[in-house]
């Protein structure tokens, strides 16, 4: 074999493990509230606990609401920004934080509608249609 | 029955595609041009059909038909026409229509300009993956096996089961669900169908190399589909451009770019698409990389299929803000990229063997070594977005459950990766034009590196760049911009028709300067206090009522009524008011938000707006939605939008009222608890009461037959409520009355009522002597808040960087499209 052909399969090789490594290491599981207190940053899929509410506090800045997550238990989540746009017609959030003792601390959030492209009244209308 | 008949035109369409198909193919292999002519009947048929079932959906759109379910999912009553226009391709089967459409007129200009033996397989693969497409549209039930969802299926089709279509199966809708309200927006006109545009002219590339693959012909495809692949490209990078743009100014998500997996869609295959237009360049002129030619057209289309499939599969699930909704198209999807990808790569490394390779390696300082090592790049960028993208797929090599990637992973990558293009387009610029060997090469650069430097340092002082990263990135940006202007002037005055190239690479390095300042150089705009208080959690320093250290930092600003503040330093800033505005959307506020430079600069005004979702809101829950304002400097740009304003809070706290009284039973809504304030004025006098101001405009004797026989005197006062803080005024005329019954004299002072607020109004005496008057006014709250605001401001610098360098790079590559379709008409001419 040409050493050129080695030396460019081991820069082939290396790139790729390089790569793969860091994108395994950036990426991480979504998780519950449960499992997020072992780690330092957690994604955490869940809805708004409707029932207690969501406000938003003048006094400290911070958009507090409850989410229950995928095993149905509920929390308090802080996020320090003002309410999202489309906060209520989401059918998903994702809370990216941390958790401290009994409350999350959501960096960033994710609400997941039923489309950008679309909105939620279909999908209303159906879960009616259900019952 | 317009529906059927759009269906039968779909599926006609489809049918007549597959025979074109076939045409197409048996043309190809023999070379007939009767055949093809044949084809070529049969595709316009095609073309013609999709148009009548376009046309029967925009009709169907138009007349607000709203037992077809895509017209009452995506329209209502009060659209605009322009937005009626635009919700034809709002939703996910329409803008499939869109997509094949605009494929299909391409298709005539493949037609008229493709010159043989490419004709036949280029229209056959162009037929190909529109019979994908429209089966994405048919709605066919093949024993239960469902292919595609119809655009004309109506709501019984669509939920059989729903109780009020059994008890009357010819339900229709009142009135449709509605474009959401973010998408009513001017870019929703242009954006999608510049994108699809894009999407379709990306297929031609595509196209043209599988001819060179099946012809065995490898090195005249590249002239005709260049201008194809550029135009392409073009089209891809508006489409970016528009969409950012539109997510920058409209949609508050922040920023330009999130990395958010639709936005890769259309960002790959541009990648990819570029690494093409470099490869074919450097193929038509020095006969080399026709491997990679072929190989980058393919990829390139492989990318539009496969992020099509990824945005549109449901796949993404939670990892896109804005996917789109399943339609159980997954196995369609799957399959159109199953074959394009196959058939493609399958018969490129069938004839591998067969194609042309170099026969020396070419040396490292040549303009072939560049272009091909630049367009690598290109391609490795894609493909580190490309496996980013697929986290939801390829994570789970990893993982369960998998997230997306931390935007880290993103720029982690792509910055060194285009540090290296940076200088590789520069020393390729240089290389293209002239021969040179290290030592020359070395000498032609010294005056550009020595100006890159001034210019980095500067920017390093200027703007206090401390991180040693940067610095690079800021030298290799900057280093594209100087050496390909310097090769742009030179070139200029020889053959201007030549600087495609070089300005386009300068618009690339624009571009990654611009990037840098407006992300890493991002700040929001606080007071002093909020300044400090960040200053201290960045140290750690601030703890919260439970012992934790906080590590959030506060980015918002509340501003009271004609209060100013200080901001950054910089700014006073005082909030003015705001403004009812129900033209565009019922219930929308302008805020007036004034800005002070404290260096003497004119004051300006930012105008964020609030505005409910009707769509999605309700009478029990309003849901606000917001509108930034960005004002565009030449050196940063100022961005701002409403969090929370106390207009808001009154009309929510005002449903939860509502909706709490809707359970209790019925008490007087204004009984206790309520302040009642008595006030006595003089004519023409304006009193300030809490948030309002109360004028006493004129009073008037009221002709006393209109009032019950009895009544001795009947007079009304004008009275104006103002509200100053939205400059709303209000006037009511509350009567005062003496009436006498049993020789008795009463005073009757009926209230009048300014819902808005919930006051009322009751005039109850009256001194003639002193010209005054004396109202009871129920509902004001003594203790008021005064009107506030939250806003959240950022300030981004050299954001019309990144725009100045977008649009440099689109007139580049524009530049290179008329060099090339200018070559390529002439020789059609021949």
């Amino acid at each position: 074999m040409k050493p050129k052909l080695i030396i460019g399969i081991v820069a082939i090789v290396g790139f790729t493990s390089l790569l793969m490594y860091n994108f395994g290491e950036s990426i991480s599981t979504y998780t519950t509230f449960e499992g997020a207190a072992e780690r330092s940053t957690a994604h955490i899929p869940g809805t708004w606990d409707e029932e207690k509410g969501a406000e938003f506090s003048m006094e400290t800045k911070r958009f507090t609401f409850y989410m229950k997550d995928e095993d149905g238990v509920s929390r308090k989540v802080v996020y320090p920004k003002p309410k999202p746009n489309n906060f209520e017609e989401a059918d998903q959030l994702v809370v990216i934080g941390e958790m401290r003792g009994d409350i999350f601390y959501a960096n960033e959030m994710l609400m997941k509608c039923p489309s950008k492209y679309n909105d939620n009244d279909p999908g209303r209308f159906v879960n009616a249609s259900d019952s | 029955m317009l529906g059927i008949l759009g269906k039968a035109l779909i599926s006609a369409s489809f049918v007549v595609s597959l025979f074109a198909m076939i045409f197409y193919f048996v043309a190809a292999n023999k070379e007939k041009e009767k055949t093809l002519r044949i084809g070529n009947w049969l595709f316009t048929a095609k073309v013609v059909f999709l148009v009548a079932a376009s046309g029967i959906l925009m009709y169907l759109i138009f007349r607000h038909q709203f037992q077809y379910y895509y017209v009452f999912n995506y329209t209502s009553l009060d659209l605009t026409p322009r937005y009626l226009f635009s919700a034809f391709y709002g939703g996910q089967e329409g803008s499939f229509m869109l997509w094949i459409l605009i494929s299909g007129f391409l298709g005539f200009g493949l037609m008229k300009w493709t010159r043989p033996p490419y004709k036949g397989p280029v229209l056959f693969f162009l037929t190909l993956t529109q019979v994908f497409l429209l089966s994405m549209l048919l709605g066919w039930d093949i024993f239960g096996l469902k292919l595609g969802a119809s655009p004309f299926r109506t709501i019984a089709e669509e939920m059989p089961n729903a109780p009020f279509l059994q008890t009357n199966p010819d339900f229709v809708p009142a009135d449709g669900s509605g474009l959401n309200d973010l998408l009513k927006s001017p870019w929703m006109m242009i954006h999608p169908p510049i994108l699809f545009l894009g999407f379709a002219m990306m297929t031609i590339p595509y196209c043209f190399a599988m001819a060179a693959l099946w012809k065995q012909k490898y090195n005249e495809w590249v002239g005709p589909a260049l201008p194809w692949t550029l135009s392409a490209n073009v089209a891809l990078l508006t489409a970016i451009f528009l969409g950012g743009y539109w997510a920058y100014v409209t949609l508050s998500f922040g920023g330009y770019w999130a990395w958010d997996p639709v936005e890769n869609a259309s960002l790959v295959p541009w990648l990819i698409g570029t690494a093409g237009i470099h490869t074919m360049i450097i193929q038509r002129k020095s006969a080399v990389a026709q491997k990679s030619s072929i190989l980058f057209a393919i990829l390139a289309y492989v990318a539009v299929v496969y992020e099509t499939f990824l945005t549109r599969s449901g796949i993404l699930g939670s990892s896109s803000v804005h996917s789109f909704v399943d339609l159980g198209l997954y196995n369609q999807l799957l399959a159109f990229m199953l074959v394009v990808t196959l058939v493609g790569l399958g018969l490129f490394f069938w004839r591998y063997k067969e194609l042309p390779s170099p026969e020396k390696e070419a040396k490292v300082l040549s303009r072939e070594f560049m272009t091909v090592t630049g367009a690598m790049l290109l391609l490795i960028l894609g493909l580190v977005i490309i496996l980013g993208t697929s986290s939801p797929v390829l994570g789970q090599l990893f993982v369960e459950k998998p997230t997306p990637p931390e935007i880290s992973f993103y720029n982690n990558w792509s910055m060194p990766i285009v540090m290296i293009m940076a200088i590789f387009t520069v020393l390729g610029q240089y290389l293209f034009w002239k021969k040179y060997d290290a030592e020359s090469l070395a000498s032609a650069l010294i005056n550009p590196l020595l100006v890159t430097s001034a210019v980095t340092i500067a920017s390093i002082i200027i703007g206090d760049v401390r991180n040693l990263y940067y610095m690079t990135y800021l030298f290799c940006g900057y280093f594209a911009i100087v050496g390909n202007a310097w090769v742009l002037f030179r070139l200029a005055l020889q053959k201007p028709k030549l600087i495609g190239g070089s300005l386009s690479h300068i618009g690339f390095g624009l571009l990654l300067v611009g990037i840098l300042a407006s992300s890493a150089y991002n700040e929001p705009l606080v007071d002093q206090r909020t300044a400090n208080y960040n200053e201290a959690v960045e140290r750690g320093e601030v703890t919260d009522e439970q012992g934790f250290t906080v590590t959030q930092k506060e980015e918002m600003l509340e501003l009271y009524l004609d209060e100013p503040v200080l901001i950054d330093n910089r700014y006073v800033v005082t909030y003015e008011g705001y403004e009812l505005d129900n033209i565009v959307r019922r219930g929308q506020q302008n805020y007036r938000i004034r800005f002070e430079p404290l260096d003497g600069g004119k004051a300006f005004y930012m105008q964020p707006e609030v505005y409910p979702m009707l769509t999605s809101s309700s009478n029990e829950n309003i849901q606000w939605s917001v509108d930034p304002d960005v004002r565009t400097g030449l050196f940063s740009d100022i961005y701002l939008y409403v969090g929370g304003s106390s207009y808001v809070q009154e009309q929510n706290d005002r449903i939860a009222e509502n909706s709490m009284m809707q359970n209790v039973a019925f008490q007087d809504t204004l009984g206790e608890g309520s302040e009642v304030q008595t006030i006595e004025f003089n004519l023409g006098q304006t009193i300030d009461v809490g948030k309002f101001k109360i004028r006493f405009v004129n009073y008037s004797r009221t002709d006393t037959t209109q009032l019950p026989p009895n009544t001795t005197i009947g007079v009304r006062a004008e009275v104006e409520l103002i509200h100053p803080a939205s400059g709303r005024i209000f006037t009511v005329d509350p009567l005062f009355a003496v009436y006498s019954e049993q020789g008795q004299s009463y005073i009757y002072s009926p209230p009048s009522f300014i819902p808005d607020f919930d006051l009322e109004f009751q005039f109850t005496q009256i001194k003639p002597q002193e010209n005054s008057i004396e109202l009871t006014v129920t509902g004001l709250e003594e203790e008021y808040e005064p009107e506030w605001v939250l806003i959240v401001a950022d300030e981004k610098p050299f954001t019309s960087v990144v725009w100045a360098g977008t649009f440099i790079l689109m007139a580049g590559f524009s530049v290179s499209i008329f060099r090339h379709w200018g070559r390529e008409r002439k020789k059609n001419k021949e």
